[in-house]
């Protein structure tokens, strides 16, 4: 089996170091980091370099944020599955990213060890 | 403008024990609330995010360069630069402020955190007393800022 590709979209420096970290311990098997972007354009351009099969998405971001960024980045690659990964943990918001098209929803703060389960179920539904 | 109610207080406490509980492991203790007067007790690096909508106003969280980097150590993060404390300290400000909406209300709006390095003003106050939480997490001292009001 190929490797799954993982694309990081999150602001915060230490946030997307911290996902990155989990991914490379090889806890998640096989999976290669493809990209880390620091907001929703930056993430579109990554996806047209290397189609990402999951992507973790922060929502509250500047210049584009995540619930903008989730529909454009479906239409690219509309069998990508994202995990959206923020503060933001009111029901009404989660709807609303599971309705543009997100796969799973993980609120901050986050362990290491809530971020490896739901990745995990996203990369077994993927393969 | 109507000020935070008591229970809306607590949420920003409950939500500082679990951000330090959830990413560290080591809960935080809370060493008082009360109504800031003058200079606010705050520290060197300070994550601010502002509302809009149906509250105004802003969120500080202010902690020392040491607990930023015991906490990145925790988190195995070995890049102790001034940049990624300030991050740190703004991620913090923006996971208490969002996880603020499931009680406020989705009509808050949130603003990307900024990051100030020195010690803050207290920036433009909403409220002549705004909340003030203190707080011990792993032996270093933090502060939280609660200067928000109910529009209407």
């Amino acid at each position: 089996m190929s490797s799954m590709k993982l694309l990081v979209v999150d602001d915060s420096n230490i946030v997307r170091s911290r996902i990155a970290r989990v991914v490379q311990s090889g806890a998640l098997g096989e999976v290669t980091l493809i990209g880390l972007a620091r907001n929703g354009e930056e993430a579109l351009r990554a996806a047209r370099h290397a189609a990402p099969d999951v992507v973790t998405m922060d929502l509250t971001m500047p210049e584009m944020d995540g619930l903008e960024c989730i529909p454009a980045l479906l239409a690219l690659h509309p069998k990508t599955r994202i995990l959206v990964i923020s503060a933001l943990d009111d029901k009404s918001t989660a709807i609303r990213a599971l309705r543009l098209g997100a796969h799973g929803f993980l609120p901050k703060p986050f362990s290491d060890d809530s971020l490896q389960l739901a990745l995990t179920g996203l990369l077994d539904h993927q393969s | 403008m109507a000020a935070l109610k008591e229970s809306d207080l607590r949420l920003f406490v409950d939500s500082v024990r679990r951000y330090f509980d959830v990413t560290s492991r080591i809960a935080p203790e809370i060493t008082s609330a009360f109504l800031g007067v003058g200079t606010l007790p705050g520290h060197d690096f300070n994550g601010i995010v502002r509302f809009s909508g149906r509250f105004i106003g802003h969120v500080i969280v202010s902690l020392p360069a040491a607990a930023l980097k015991e906490l990145l150590l925790i988190q195995r993060e070995t890049n102790l630069s001034q940049a990624n404390l300030l991050d740190a300290v703004g991620e913090i400000a923006n996971t208490l402020a969002g996880n603020a909406r499931k009680t406020l209300g989705k009509d808050l709006e949130i603003s990307v955190p900024t990051v100030v390095h020195g010690r803050s003003s207290g920036d433009t106050r909403t409220r002549a007393h705004p909340y003030v939480i203190t707080f011990r997490w792993n032996t270093y001292p933090g502060m939280v800022c609660v200067d928000l009001a109910e529009v209407g």
